[in-house]
């Protein structure tokens, strides 16, 4: 079954018509994709926190020089990361604002909030007392905060959800709001994530032995694990009649999305990616699209062992005998893992690629892994200029997989 | 917009009742806050500060969650749990061979306890002390996550956190996903534990009611002196399915889920509820509209005011604007019985739908004249006809849902 | 720590203690039962969990390597390695 079957006709296509982005490469968009096109990893040595006893020593952690504004009292780094990306999207698809807007939500993802500033909150707290620390830092922690600060800059008056799904919140924050736009609940999404660095998710990946000293080198047959990141990736969504009639060009359609679990372990993933491959050809189905015609694949790829082979067996189910000739990235080999952000950011950088006609880089480190025969786009980029489809992976903590597709045009 | 075509089968309850509906519809109907005196022996509570909060005894889960698999769970994973398995009893599906389950759960704060404990460690003892343990189960989505495991459940694994508009939301997004086929059953709900040292920081942020001059320390919904809500804990669990495939099975149904929806109030602070009445207003009758176009009668209002100051004024403001006539149905407030976190709110509004009786709230005084709405009560017996749940959240979310007897 | 434990009466206090496995006594720990998989039945998440305490009980630091090995088969095994990591000299706090 090809796409021209699906039922969706162009004009009901969902489009992305904004995107933001901040990253270990930079305050924007333009940064992300340069640092992106690079190929060189931004995941290095870090002081977000004092990180000498922990086991780990590197992250990629954003530059707060650059930043556009000063942050309020009550802002966490996690809301600082998400208002910029938010501004950037939301100007970048020239959305009115300063008006009230009934019809636009935000669906959001973060895995901890202002977990970061709590723990600045708690130093005080534990070696001074309750009543030396200030109840401020903690103001901003909740899981919802950068999500209803996105939501309170820019007006909204639609629905607003937070979704924390450990490492898929992103990707699933995307996936509602394309569902939410398809059943009409609103004309306008902001979907996306946000996560700083912390200590509780540094230590705690390190507690699994999930951590690789070095920046991690996904699929490669030496990986160690993974390394965290902290950031922000925003996209605006709309039906594609709404892009034409407001004059704003649709940068690429949102096709598809799915979400499963594998029931299988809290901690490590199903062996043989089962809930992941169902992710992803339920995504596929939903996008009307045959795995046939995906033209590149951005991975969730960690650099976790378990990860890595369960995520290239998910692929060989859908993909068979085609898997080791799709080209194959993972931008938290370069960005990190920015854990409830992940989804979200890498669909920027998915989209980023289908334009730019160009499926980014990994280091070229490590040794191919036999065992997983992933045509590897390493070093520098692949050209891939009639690129049309893409798919981004989020396999999360818990079992929870999701899957988004992007194509480059309503119709080939 | 509506969500037509789902219905509740199941409901589980985990709170300061104990396990089980019956405590719950006995507590509801004896309008008493449901709180008991919080540890304070840490030291972090002020003095003159509140000590009460709505926690849940110590119970015995054996039957819903065997100890082999309770080990590792931290509290709201065990009672997410026990409540699922005690809805999915309750609904007549106690084997889910054969059918696409999803699970939507929503929780405020997470499991706070071993995050406090994993925080501590890291600050404290240094971070190669951190144990695995708690921070697997210290993400938000844990709870979520073990009843998937435990019923082999595998669609969508949603964890939405809105505050006290995540358990309303996710309801929605349940039914979304029996309605729009993506899942036969959902599991739906919210969980909360409510730990010594989140006490004293709700009480520290003035959030929580307290003792003051001769007034006893308790939850007073909607009247003139509130002075903050009676934090809670539990857990809440419910079946949701297409109404063709319970009717398929002869399943019973506690309710219908005739319509939902959600907005946001951009005057919120982060912490706070916001003054747009208006905006919220004009979104809740728009849902009334859509659902019931023929303009039907709301027979009671399960409405989330909780004792919580600004949140109670926007909450009355917000029902005024949508009953402009002033003929505001009865208007239950049960968080002044069970609290606020842990889903018994979202349970009440079930048990209200079912034709569960809600005396009048022990605790209330003097009205607010600002407000002018009096908690009513509900005489139960026979299932009313529609319910409007109402649920606004401190930071701006909103949720609404419409149920029907079914 | 109770004086006069062995080193394996040592670790299946930790079994039980850490690992939550409540209604087990240790003495009900046979010292050659395999502890993942059959036997105890303890999973990848136990034995990190196990790796922690063992590493605060006896003064180690153990490689992500090491875990999960035949040192690891059984509290008998476990018993005979840390003996071994703590009877070398400069072992308890050199490495990361």
């Amino acid at each position: 079954m090809s796409g021209a079957e699906a039922a969706h006709s162009p004009s009901d296509s969902i489009v992305v018509t904004g995107l933001g982005a901040v990253t270990a490469f930079g305050w924007g968009v333009s940064a992300l994709w340069e640092g992106v096109r690079s190929g060189r990893t931004a995941i290095g040595p870090f002081d977000r926190f004092d990180a000498t006893r922990h086991r780990t020593h590197v992250a990629a952690q954003v530059d707060l020089e650059p930043a556009p504004e000063r942050p309020g009292p009550r802002t966490s780094l996690a809301d600082r990361f998400a208002i910029a990306a938010a501004r950037e999207a939301a100007g970048s698809a020239r959305l009115p604002l300063g008006e009230p807007r009934e019809r636009l939500g935000v669906w959001f993802g973060s895995s901890t909030g202002g977990m970061l500033e709590s723990e600045r909150y708690f130093e005080v707290f534990l070696r001074r007392g309750a009543l030396r620390a200030r109840p401020g830092l903690l103001a901003a922690q909740q899981f919802n905060g950068p999500g209803d600060a996105v939501a309170r800059d820019l007006g909204a008056g639609g629905p607003v959800v937070t979704i924390s799904s450990a490492c898929s919140s992103g990707a699933m924050a995307v996936g509602a709001a394309l569902r939410a736009l398809r059943r009409g609940e609103v004309d306008t999404a902001v979907a996306g994530g946000s996560d700083s660095l912390c200590q509780l998710t540094y230590a705690g990946f390190n507690a699994l032995r999930s951590v690789d000293e070095q920046p991690s080198r996904p699929f490669r047959k030496d990986r160690q694990g993974l390394s965290l990141g902290e950031g922000a990736g925003i996209l605006v969504l709309e039906r594609a009649e709404s892009a034409r009639r407001r004059g704003v060009p649709a940068l690429c359609v949102l096709a598809g999305e799915a979400a499963t679990c594998d029931a299988h372990h809290m901690t490590a993933p199903h062996p043989e990616g089962r809930g992941a491959g169902e992710a992803i050809s339920l995504a596929l189905a939903d996008a009307g699209a045959d795995p046939v015609e995906v033209d590149f694949i951005n991975a969730h790829g960690t650099g976790t062992p378990l990860n890595d082979a369960a995520e290239a067996m998910a692929l060989n189910r859908v993909f068979g005998d085609r898997t080791s000739g799709i080209p194959l990235t993972s931008t938290k080999a370069l960005i990190g893992h920015l854990l409830g952000s992940a989804g979200a950011v890498e669909a920027v950088v998915t989209i980023l690629c289908l334009l730019r006609g160009e499926v980014h880089p990994m280091p070229d480190v490590g040794e191919r892994d036999p065992e997983i025969p992933l045509d590897l786009v390493l070093g520098s980029p692949r050209r891939l200029g009639n690129a049309r489809c893409a798919i981004s992976i989020s396999l999360a903590f818990g079992g929870t997989n999701a899957a988004l597709v992007f194509r480059r045009e309503p119709f080939a | 917009m509506s969500a037509g075509g789902a219905v509740v089968t199941g409901l589980g309850v985990i709170g300061p009742w104990g396990a089980g509906c019956p405590g719950l519809i006995e507590a509801l109907r004896a309008g008493a806050p449901l709180s008991s005196e919080v540890d304070r022996t840490a030291g972090y509570h002020a003095a003159g500060g509140a000590r009460r909060a709505a926690l849940v005894p110590s119970l015995d889960l054996a039957r819903f969650v065997p100890p082999a698999q309770a080990r590792r769970l931290a509290l709201p994973s065990r009672w997410s749990l026990a409540a699922a398995r005690m809805a999915l009893e309750d609904a007549g599906l106690p084997a889910l061979e054969g059918r696409r389950v999803s699970v939507v759960l929503a929780t405020v704060f997470g499991s706070v306890l071993f995050t406090e404990k994993l925080v501590r460690q890291i600050l404290d003892e240094g971070p190669e002390a951190a144990q695995p343990f708690y921070f697997s189960e210290c993400v938000a989505n844990a709870p979520t996550a073990q009843v998937a495991l435990a019923l082999g459940a595998r669609g969508a694994n949603v964890t939405v956190t809105q505050r006290e508009a995540g358990a309303l939301s996710a309801l929605a997004i349940a039914a979304q996903e029996v309605t729009e086929g993506r899942a036969d059953v959902a599991i739906t709900g919210a969980t909360d534990e409510m730990t010594p040292l989140l006490h004293s920081l709700l009480d520290r942020y003035r959030a929580i009611a307290k003792p003051a001059g001769g007034r006893s320390e308790a939850p007073r919904p909607l009247a003139a002196g509130r002075d903050g809500f009676l934090a809670g804990e539990g857990a809440v669990a419910l079946v949701v399915e297409r109404d063709v495939d319970a009717a398929a099975r002869s399943a019973r149904p506690l309710a219908r889920i005739a319509g939902s929806a959600r907005a946001f109030d951009p005057t919120a602070t982060e912490s706070d509820w916001g003054v747009g009445h208006e905006r919220l207003g004009r979104a809740l009758s728009a849902l009334l509209a859509t659902t019931f176009p023929d303009g039907a009668r709301i027979d009671a209002i399960v409405s989330g005011a909780s004792g919580a100051i600004r949140g109670d004024a926007l909450e009355g403001r917000v029902l005024r604007h949508a009953w402009p006539a002033g003929d505001l149905p009865p208007v239950v407030a049960p968080k002044g019985v069970v609290g606020e976190y842990g889903g018994g709110h979202l349970a009440a509004a079930i048990l209200a739908a079912a034709g569960a009786e809600f005396g009048a709230l022990a605790a209330f005084d003097a009205p607010d004249p600002e407000i002018g709405i009096v908690p009513g009560r509900l005489a139960g017996g026979s299932p009313p006809a529609r319910i409007l749940a109402s649920a606004l959240a401190s930071g701006g979310a909103a949720a609404w849902i419409l149920l029907e007897r079914p | 720590m109770v004086t006069g434990e062995t080193t394996a009466q040592r670790i299946k206090r930790l079994l039980v203690d850490k690992l939550h496995l409540d209604g087990l006594a240790p003495e009900g720990i046979d010292d050659r039962m395999p502890l993942f998989g059959e036997g105890l039945g303890l999973d990848s998440v136990d034995a990190l969990e196990l790796v922690v305490a063992l590493e605060k009980e006896f003064n180690l630091r153990i490689q992500s390597h090491e875990v999960g090995r035949e040192a690891f088969a059984s509290v008998e095994s476990l018993a005979a390695y840390v003996d071994g990591r703590v009877a070398s000299v400069g072992d308890s706090h050199v490495g990361g």
